[in-house]
């Protein structure tokens, strides 16, 4: 029973280190190759899931733990790898592996031809693999290294235009963010290995733990903390907010599966698998709930506003995912599941469809007789004019969120690393600002 | 915002002048829904076309020729001859630059065949250092050299030294005074300016410009673009973005300082210390510097009917003083002062002598001109040498080299063409034809014409401009309202509905209803899971829903659309319609939009005339004649009406055709025609139609009204049309790689037709791609040749045009079409990134407007990368045939095809078909005979076994199906 899902998971890791090593001894091949293999994956993947999916599901069977023995020890931490299949994580599995299923089968049209198609498959291949460790993972040891995985071919497909500036300057930015973010997962890591001797989800979930962590040292105040900032980063929730336009700058297809869809819910589906231990942190719940709450009212503001296809999706997004986090804070399990379940479907549909928006407006509206019900009357009709306009001002700026960031983070931090380069004759100015230098044009084969 | 004052009496002359000035040089393309192919550089159509695509390459820092590189390659696979080089050269005048007989167009000659070695100059220290450069010559060089000299004996290193000796220093540059604050800046701070104002900028734009996309739109947009961004600029208690502080109090001045935009303008220019007398540099380098959206207000400002959801007031200036108050305050921000900029020094380039002693390193090498002539001939005479070297920079080659790559295109038509006239032309079957088709005069019906004369050489086709005639203003029963169906420089006067038949009223009552309702539900979905609470329970509830059309839609394209129609056909009833055009006294205008409801039966006598007679069709016709106008439908496609009919105004025409046919089985029309000397014989039925260009559907119109006695006829022609629209399937799969290895015409169709389904498809088809030839004249004259879907085909018969009236309007309709898809095409080419909007993968429709790159870029103009990877840019090659005289006066007769010929944007040749002499025209009034055997003209038995797995251009062959006779 369990080698089933460990195949479906490691197939298309698997299939990441074929490609790439056929790509580093120079044997490039072919798309068909490329799209058959990840195809096929997907749906091998896909089918082994929905069959451990079946009986599980069963109310009274238990989840599955697998354990595969240390990664590595120190001390008496010991960094364990196991998986767990359980009715939380097999809903996530099976969706990841339909939703990438899908995508791969997109892109092989929509990136024929491209001088990217090789790098394009071998990182949705890499990232479907973290997206299944992330899902699976028994310990938060096993999470972070999906999540690391996830995040840096994220990063990678943002950038997917490397010829560009704007791909490569907001990639870096959204890579700033995981970073940060990834610093307070491990920071948990650690202080659960360091307080209560286990990183094991379930552990972390058991009574015995909550006990000992809210022992009146606040041990689980802190961890609940930094598993929400952790969150909110993958998720841009909270102080993590606004970076989701900035990765539209990759194709379609992977704004679809990781903005859309995959990607940007493994924030919340982190806080879904360590539940019980947040809702024991009675400020933890509070934060959560008034940062989803905050990110969702905010994203549903600058959704209003956006002008474009992939900016308005991506707020709309947002928003859901806003209320995601306050439906866990909440203490619903359920809900939230089918929340992520049902968001992600549809803004993959979204997200693929937004090239097409023309045609689709154009077909409403000439359905609709070419009178168009006007919108903007729901919400802000309950504001006098004035906060309207004032609203508005805040959304064209992308909730004012940026200029904060910028004027009061990173230009301090530009204007010490300038000074200090003052101390390093050699070294090249720091610039805060991308070039705008056009290249010369490169075709594209 | 006072409307701006009559000039003359204005103080702001001057600036609205600059403004308007600038406005010529931007990019006039309207909102994407419509898209008008015209020329790219149009604004610089009054100048010759080589030199004006220099110009213009310095101005928008842009391409204006293939690179060298590519020119090379076609060098080298045989596209360009050497030959044509020669020919090129000699064109150019001459000079003698070494006594010994080395002439200047020797030396253009060697270097362009042989080739430069061309490296980037940070590189070159490398080449000469680690590289080999000085070890050995080239290993590439001809054997023979001009001067006879070899450099078998000699030292690349020597020659290197001599080359350094003998290459005159450059003088550096007179240091170009700053156009604008950014460039200033980011040469003396390294900060880009345009990073801090653009993202704002467009930000602002786009959503002034929206038409549709966001939920909220921005506030009080009636009040103009000036007003409405200082109201919302304005508002207090928020931090100022990066790089723009005080941004707010600017704006709250001039909200309440009330000026008017002009005065704005004034204010912010003043500011930045530059006269208004002096502003227009700054204007067109500040409009330039964010072409798209610059553009795009400019084309609603002039043509607000162009807003296909909301009609705005645009004014370019408004535009412009908003984003010059926003450079001001930025510009502040780094020096302190908004006219600081102006006190920076100009930074002298430096510039370096090494690419220049290399070039002429490299030239002595292809010359064959060694140390030891170098040191026996006089200074002089290698100071001249070296300055002729140095003046054929890779600007000239490219020309040069442009010039042998079109020059050989017209060979590989016009001498097959030649070849094909002077052998016997197929013989013209003496009993009625079985059917005439007359399709647009478009590239891609070339192959569905030439496989239905193939399928049935009883068959005649025609091409016409695809409206046929029909300027109108038309609205179908699906429709949300009228459009004008037509050229764009034709302003439609007719108004034509198509309506449903009696007693089918309450079917179409029916029918909307249930469109209205399927649009709400479609609509309110759309935007509910955009907001918070409705968002919460669509997602939640009905998410998974979606599930299913998703799974289907990406795994089997054709088997969704097969689903839809099925669904279509189920519930959605079909009423009968029919066309509402006849009018009866010819005063009824619509008051509103005083158009005429409907055509008088002289009205449509005139209009079937028009088409038909210059045709040649005025007597003898089919039983069936079809009339098809086309169209394209494919998804992932902003771009999608560009690969409509550009005659058709990038709509579809449908309506036109189905209209035509109409109208020419009117009896009265018909009667009308016979004292025009067009007799149709009563048994002659026209059918309208509709070609899908994507995925060669074909669907005819009004059969209902078909005559019992045809039925017969019409099984045959649909068999024919069937058979012919899978083979000109087939024939465009040649082109796409996915299809690679459909040899059977079924499964093209079915691959062709999913393409058109797929969500995902960046190429739904190939559009106008590789178009590069319009050939004015009979069919007789080409039928049979394979012309590769590259030739526009627009019948036109001189015997019955003695007068050349019909050769005028003719050429007046398709030059400025077919001229305008051909540069636009090569400039998208040329320079995909500047003049084209680079690949389609990261695009994102905007305000329904057009597409940007990512989330806050230029609105992209022009075509796409994968419209134009398989395109030659050859500038279109007109064919007309008739006299040269009688060419050249029609386009003498006509202020823009004059202007179009005589600076070069387009060729011109004349063909005589009984003699078979082909004239080229070589500017001036001066016309040359083409003759020449270097290609000639294979004959094959079918199109599909001449192009079955060839994915490359295929050269002009003959179809010959029976026994090729003596040729």
């Amino acid at each position: 029973m369990s080698l089933p899902i460990l195949v479906a998971i490691l197939l298309p890791g698997l299939l990441f280190l074929g490609l790439s090593l056929l790509w580093l001894l120079g044997l490039v091949p072919g798309e068909r190759g490329i799209a058959r293999s990840s195809k096929g994956v997907a749906l091998l993947s896909w089918i082994l899931f929905s069959i451990e999916t079946i009986p599980i599901l069963r109310p009274l069977a238990a989840p599955l733990r697998l354990d595969y023995g240390d990664w590595f020890a120190s001390g008496h931490a010991h960094f364990g790898l196991s998986l767990s299949v359980d009715p939380e994580s097999l809903p996530m599995l099976w969706l990841a592996a339909l939703l990438t299923g899908l995508v791969a089968s997109f892109s092989v049209r929509y990136l024929h031809r491209d001088r990217g198609f090789l790098r394009f498959f071998s990182l949705l291949n890499l990232f479907t693999f973290g997206a299944y460790l992330v899902a699976a993972a028994g310990s938060l040891d096993v999470l972070t290294v999906g999540w690391e995985l996830v995040g840096i071919t994220s990063v990678l497909l943002i950038g997917f235009f490397q010829l560009r500036p704007e791909p490569v300057h907001n990639a870096a930015r959204v890579f700033a963010y995981y970073r940060i973010a990834d610093v307070f997962l491990i920071a948990s890591v650690l202080l659960s290995h360091l307080w209560f001797g286990t990183a094991r989800l379930d552990a972390l979930s058991s009574g015995e733990v909550l006990s000992k962590g809210l022992d009146g040292t606040g041990r689980i105040h802190w961890i609940a903390l930094f598993l929400i900032l952790a969150a909110c980063g993958k998720s841009s929730i909270g102080p993590f907010f606004g970076w989701l336009p900035r990765a539209m700058e990759g194709p379609t297809p992977s704004s679809a599966i990781f903005y859309g869809a995959i990607s940007v819910h493994l924030g919340a589906f982190l806080l879904l698998r360590v539940q019980p231990l947040l809702l024991a942190s009675g400020p933890a719940t509070l934060l959560l709930i008034v940062l989803g709450a905050g990110s969702a009212f905010l994203g549903t503001l600058l959704h209003r506003s956006s002008c474009d296809a992939k900016t308005s999706l991506s707020y709309a997004t947002q928003s859901q995912i806003g209320l995601i986090f306050v439906e866990i804070g909440l203490g619903w399990v359920w809900i939230p599941m089918l929340h992520i379940v049902g968001h992600s479907i549809v803004r993959t549909a979204q997200f693929l469809r937004a090239p097409s928006m023309l045609h689709d407006h154009h077909h409403v509206h000439a359905a609709a007789g070419g009178r168009l019900t006007p919108t903007g009357g729901h919400l802000e009709a309950l504001f006098p004019r004035g906060l309207q306009i004032w609203l508005y001002r805040i959304a064209i700026d992308g909730g004012v969120y940026d200029t904060l960031l910028n004027r009061f983070l990173l230009r301090p931090i530009v204007a010490v690393a300038r000074s200090l380069a003052v101390l390093e004759p050699s070294a090249p100015a720091v610039s805060g600002a991308s070039s705008g230098n056009r290249s010369t044009p490169e075709h594209q084969p | 915002m006072a409307p701006a004052p009559e000039r003359g009496t204005d103080p702001h002359r001057d600036l609205i002048h600059a403004v308007e000035h600038a406005a010529h040089l931007l990019p006039s393309q309207g909102p994407i829904g419509v898209f008008i192919h015209h020329n790219t550089l149009h604004a610089f159509q009054s100048h010759p076309f080589e030199s004006a695509v220099l110009e213009a390459s310095t101005l928008f820092n842009a391409q204006p020729f293939l690179s060298e590189a590519a020119y090379q390659a076609a060098l080298a696979s045989g596209r360009i001859l050497a030959e044509d080089i020669r020919h090129v050269v000699h064109q150019e005048p001459d000079a003698v630059l070494l006594p010994g007989g080395l002439t200047r167009r020797q030396l253009h000659e060697r270097i362009l065949t042989t080739g430069v070695r061309s490296v980037p100059s940070p590189l070159l220290p490398w080449h000469l250092e680690e590289g080999d450069w000085l070890q050995r010559f080239r290993g590439d060089l001809p054997q023979e050299s001009v001067l006879a000299l070899t450099l078998s004996n000699d030292s690349p290193r020597t020659l290197w030294e001599l080359a350094v000796r003998w290459t005159p220093k450059a003088t550096p540059a007179e240091p170009a005074s700053w156009r604008r604050p950014a460039e200033a800046i980011r040469a003396s701070r390294g900060v880009d300016l345009d990073a801090v104002v653009h993202p704002l900028l467009i930000r602002l734009t786009s959503a002034y410009l929206d038409q549709g996309v966001s939920y909220w739109p921005m506030p009080d947009r009636d009040r103009g673009f000036l007003k409405a961004v200082a109201q919302v600029l304005s508002q207090p208690g928020l931090p100022d973005p990066v790089g723009l502080t005080g941004l707010r109090r600017r704006f709250l001045t001039l909200a309440s300082e009330n000026l008017s935009a002009p005065e704005v303008l004034h204010q912010a220019i003043t500011e930045l210390g530059i006269h208004p007398g002096d502003s227009a540099d700054l204007i067109t380098a500040e409009l330039l510097a964010l072409p798209g959206w610059a553009g795009m207000v400019r084309q609603l400002e002039e043509h607000p009917e162009l807003a296909p959801h909301v009609r705005l007031r645009c004014s370019l200036l408004e535009f412009v003083a908003v984003r010059l108050v926003i450079t001001g305050v930025a510009t502040r921000n780094v020096l302190g002062g908004a006219n600081a900029w102006r006190s920076i020094p100009p930074i002298t380039r430096q510039t370096t002598d090494l690419s220049a002693q290399a070039a002429v390193f490299d030239a002595l090498q292809v010359l064959g001109v060694g140390t030891e002539s170098l040191r026996s001939l006089p200074p002089k005479s290698i100071g001249l040498l070296v300055q002729e070297i140095l003046s054929f920079g890779e600007l000239e080659r490219r020309r040069l080299l442009h010039l042998a790559y079109e020059r050989r295109h017209e060979r590989l038509v016009l001498l097959p063409l030649r070849h094909h006239l002077r052998g016997s032309l197929p013989a013209h079957p003496g009993e009625r034809l079985s059917a005439q088709f007359i399709f647009c005069i478009d590239d891609r019906e070339e192959s569905i014409r030439r496989a239905l004369e193939e399928t049935d050489p009883s068959v005649d086709t025609y091409g016409a401009a695809g409206f046929f005639g029909c300027a109108i203003d038309y609205i179908g029963i699906d429709d949300a309202g009228a459009v004008s169906l037509c050229p764009v420089v034709v302003k439609p006067a007719h108004a034509v509905g198509e309506a449903p038949v009696s007693g089918h009223d309450d079917l179409h009552e029916r029918r909307r209803r249930l469109r209205r309702v399927w649009s709400s539900w479609t609509r309110s979905s759309r935007i509910s899971s955009g907001t918070l609470f409705r968002g919460f329970a669509s997602t939640l509830l009905l998410g998974a829903l979606s599930l299913f059309p998703l799974v289907l839609r990406i795994l089997s394209p054709l088997a969704h659309a097969r689903l839809i129609r099925w669904l279509n056909a189920r519930f959605l009833p079909e009423p009968r319609t029919e066309l509402r055009f006849m009018r009866d006294d010819s005063e009824s205008k619509e008051a509103t939009q005083s158009l005429f409801q409907g055509f008088t039966t002289t009205e449509m006598a005139d209009r079937v005339a028009g088409v038909l007679g210059p045709a040649g069709l005025r007597t003898g016709h089919a039983r069936l004649v079809i009339v098809l106008g086309h169209g394209s439908t494919s998804l992932n496609n902003p771009h999608e009406s560009a690969y409509d009919c550009g005659a058709c105004g990038g709509r579809t025409g449908g309506p036109n055709a189905r209209l035509f046919a109409r109208m020419a089985n009117h009896p009265e029309v018909r009667s009308k025609l016979a004292d025009r000397g067009i007799r149709i014989p009563d048994d002659t039925w026209f059918i309208g139609g509709y070609h899908d260009t994507c995925s060669d559907d074909i669907d005819l119109f009004d059969l209902e009204n078909l005559p019992l006695s045809h039925r017969g006829d019409l099984a045959r022609v649909r068999e024919t049309l069937d058979r012919a629209r899978a083979l000109s399937a087939l024939e465009r799969t040649r082109r796409f790689q996915a299809a690679h290895g459909i040899s059977e015409p079924a499964t093209a169709l079915r691959h062709v037709q999913g393409r058109s389904e797929h969500l995902g498809e960046p190429r739904p088809e190939y559009g106008h791609s590789t178009n590069a030839v319009a050939f004015v004249g009979r069919r007789e004259t080409t039928r049979g040749l394979f012309l590769d879907r590259r030739a526009f085909l627009i019948s036109y018969d001189k015997d019955v045009d003695p007068e050349g009236r019909s050769l005028a309007a003719i050429l007046g309709a398709v030059v400025p079409v077919c001229g305008g898809i051909n540069l636009e095409y090569y400039f998208s080419t040329v320079d995909n990134e500047r003049y084209g909007c680079g690949t389609k993968l990261p695009h994102n429709v905007t305000g329904l407007l057009g597409v940007m790159n990512g989330m806050q870029g230029d609105l992209r103009t022009g075509l796409t990368w994968q419209m134009v990877e398989i395109h030659e840019p050859v500038r279109i090659l007109f064919i007309v045939e008739n006299t040269p005289e009688r060419a050249l006066a029609t386009f003498r007769a006509n202020p823009l095809l004059w202007e179009l010929l005589e600076n070069r944007w387009i060729r011109l040749a004349t063909v005589d078909a009984a003699s078979g002499e082909i004239r080229m025209y070589r500017g001036e009034g001066r016309f040359e005979a083409v003759d020449g055997s270097e290609v000639d003209l294979p004959i094959v038995r079918s199109s599909s076994e001449y192009h079955l797995n060839r994915m490359d251009h295929l050269p002009i062959v003959r179809i010959q199906p029976r026994e090729p006779q003596c040729a």
